[in-house]
């Protein structure tokens, strides 16, 4: 038992240790300025829209 | 040479370059030791030397010292990671719908895909330099205004008929879509039964404080249909989102607003043009202090009312809008306290950025849960400052009133003045507006003042609302113990590019310190942020004669930065 909670513990803080090293060198920043932004960009500039200009101007 | 390129690459994303006085301030091991502890002083903190090239990026967020580095790693960093996941869940009615509808929301629109995964790094901008009390209270604004934006969305998400094959769902037909710029409060006798959602203040409007970028697109697309470039660019980018056909379809009907000004009648008119359903505009007055147009402005809102009841088969409930009237007040109760402390002591835990936004988020958006949890933490915060008189911005050297609209590209400037120069911005003009309770005890009183609250909302309170609001600046000035104004340009707006030349000759004449700030609104193509900053750091050398507290802030690059 005890065994196991040192197990735990010991996950736990190597999760916290590796969240700190993802906050502290800002990793979460760095991945969504050069992966994430670039590649949703080029997605929604290629997204096929409905052109909102053919809409008909009048009163119904 | 490929290792050495990668070496190179390392060294520009991970590694801050030191001096020679830094190097030898790292062999005295007590000195290191209590910067470890404490965090380095004030002028010995080098942020400029963090950031990587024009990026915005951190080579590494900035260390605090052991108890505010952990906090911010535990009780903002991670703290607002995990809630942004439950609050997902939460407002997308289940964990598994929720998570999904927030991938197609993703997928969909790029005001959020783009936009709001890079949230964190708002906060960084924002909270970058803050210790103690005032790092905690002014992150709780910031945490709302996720939580509240992740509502909106999540609700806009849930409803909506381009993510879900066409569908008029129930939730669908019990939404109200209306402008940003429609006060909540118009709709709290629907509150319970209907959901009123604004259309504009996710996609555009906090979408540019955020990550600025976005809103490019929806300006430039604007322009692309052959609307002229010179109007205001937040009536530009409003409309932007429909050209780019980047809307959510919510809600059966639509309310619009002349607020801010009458270039808000032009959007007004292309979303009747683009939405194609039952849209009922509701025009406050201009000059709103003529008697004559108090009872004006009380029918508009009964026609409100009245539309709303016709399209969704709902009665105005009274006793439901005295009860979200009465906790509206709770917060403007709050806000006034806030104020006192702000004006008369250096014990307020809120920097300038977060009470800016914070302010016009919960008072335009209205009554919600989320606004009365953050005013009972900041209140405990704040009562602890005042009573153990713990001065939240030690480094003050100018107390300053930020006065007209506001750059939405660089909300965060006040940040980066009280770090490089000590200029804390006590109060902005935006803050002071809805400053207005709604009486309760009877219709006709609830009617006026609420017709009164929607007269002084932003911008309409006091930038165009006419030239003797405008020039309540003065009374503020006093009121919050200011030696200084910054003093916002927006080169669109016509309304206070007509009032320049009263405000060159009242600064004079009052022997003021007043900084003109150009921009426009959000575009930060027109003045980059770095202008913003040159020109505040050349009055400070020039005019003031002051050195800055840290000398690496005084010149960067940032233009790539969210």
């Amino acid at each position: 038992m005890k065994k196991v909670l040192l197990k735990i513990a010991a996950i736990a803080g190597a999760v916290y240790g590796l969240l700190f090293a993802v906050f502290y060198f800002d990793l979460d920043g760095k991945l969504l300025f050069y992966v994430w932004e670039p590649l949703i960009t080029k997605h929604y500039d290629r997204m096929k829209r409905k052109d909102n200009t053919k809409m008909p101007y009048d009163m119904k | 040479m490929k290792i050495k390129a990668v070496r190179e690459k390392m060294k520009e994303l991970f590694v801050v370059e030191k001096d020679d006085s830094a190097g030898r301030q790292k062999k005295n091991l007590k000195k290191t030791l209590r910067d470890f502890w404490y965090g380095k002083p004030h002028e010995e903190r080098e942020l400029g030397k963090l950031y990587i090239g024009d990026t915005g990026l951190y080579k590494h967020r900035e260390w605090r010292g052991v108890k505010d580095t952990m906090y911010y790693f535990n009780m903002i960093w991670l703290y607002n990671y995990a809630h942004m996941v439950t609050d997902i869940m939460k407002f997308g009615g289940g964990p598994v719908k929720g998570v999904v509808n927030f991938a197609k929301g993703t997928w969909r629109y790029r005001w959020m895909g783009q936009t709001y995964l890079s949230v964190m790094h708002w906060f960084d901008r924002g909270l970058e330099g803050m210790r103690g009390p005032i790092l905690r209270g002014s992150a709780w604004h910031y945490r709302a205004m996720v939580c509240e934006t992740i509502r909106q969305f999540q609700e806009m998400f849930a409803s909506d008929k381009n993510l879900h094959g066409g569908r008029e769902s129930e939730q669908w037909k019990h939404n109200i879509a209306h402008n940003e710029t429609v006060s909540g409060s118009i709709f709290y006798g629907f509150h319970d039964v209907l959901e009123d959602i604004p259309l504009e203040m996710i996609p555009y409007f906090v979408s540019c404080h955020v990550n600025n970028h976005t809103v490019l697109n929806y300006i430039d697309a604007a322009q692309s249909i052959g609307l002229p470039a010179d109007p205001c660019p937040m009536c530009q980018a409003e409309y932007g989102l429909f050209v780019l056909d980047d809307y959510p379809d919510y809600a059966p009907t639509m309310i619009t607003s002349n607020e801010a000004c009458d270039g808000s009648v032009a959007t007004s008119i292309l979303q009747d043009w683009f939405l194609n359903r039952p849209l009922h505009a509701m025009p406050q007055p201009m000059r709103y202090d003529d008697p004559l147009v108090q009872e004006h402005c009380q029918r508009e809102i009964e026609e409100c009312w009245a539309f709303i009841e016709k399209h969704y088969g709902v009665k105005f409930d009274w006793d439901m809008y005295v009860k979200y009237a009465e906790q509206q007040n709770k917060l403007t109760a709050f806000e006034h306290e806030k104020w006192d402390v702000a004006a008369n002591t250096p014990y307020y835990p809120i920097n300038g950025v977060a009470q800016a936004l914070y302010r016009i988020y919960y008072s335009q958006d209205g009554n919600r849960p989320i606004w009365h949890e953050t005013d009972a933490r900041v209140r405990a915060l704040m009562n602890k400052t005042v009573k153990n008189k713990i001065n939240c911005l030690p480094k003050t050297r100018h107390r300053a009133i930020a006065w007209s609209c506001a750059p939405l590209y660089y909300s965060n400037w006040c940040t980066w003045a009280y770090n490089c120069w000590g200029i804390n911005c006590v109060i902005n003009m935006d803050s002071l507006m809805f400053d207005q309770y709604l009486r309760t005890d009877t219709y006709e009183h609830a009617l006026e003042d609420l017709a009164w609250y929607n007269e002084k909302a932003p911008m309409r309170a006091m930038a165009v609302g006419g030239h003797e609001h405008i020039l309540s600046l003065w009374d503020y000035m006093e009121r919050f113990n200011c030696d200084m104004v910054i003093m916002y340009d927006q080169l669109q707006c016509k309304g206070m590019q007509g009032i320049h030349g009263v405000f060159e000759d009242e600064f004079r004449k009052r022997n003021i310190h007043a900084i003109w700030v150009p921009h426009a609104l959000p575009d930060k193509r027109t003045v980059s942020r770095k202008e913003i900053r040159q020109i505040i750091s050349d009055y400070m050398t020039t005019v003031m004669r002051e050195e800055p507290l840290d000398p690496t802030l005084v010149d960067f690059d940032d233009d790539a930065s969210w």
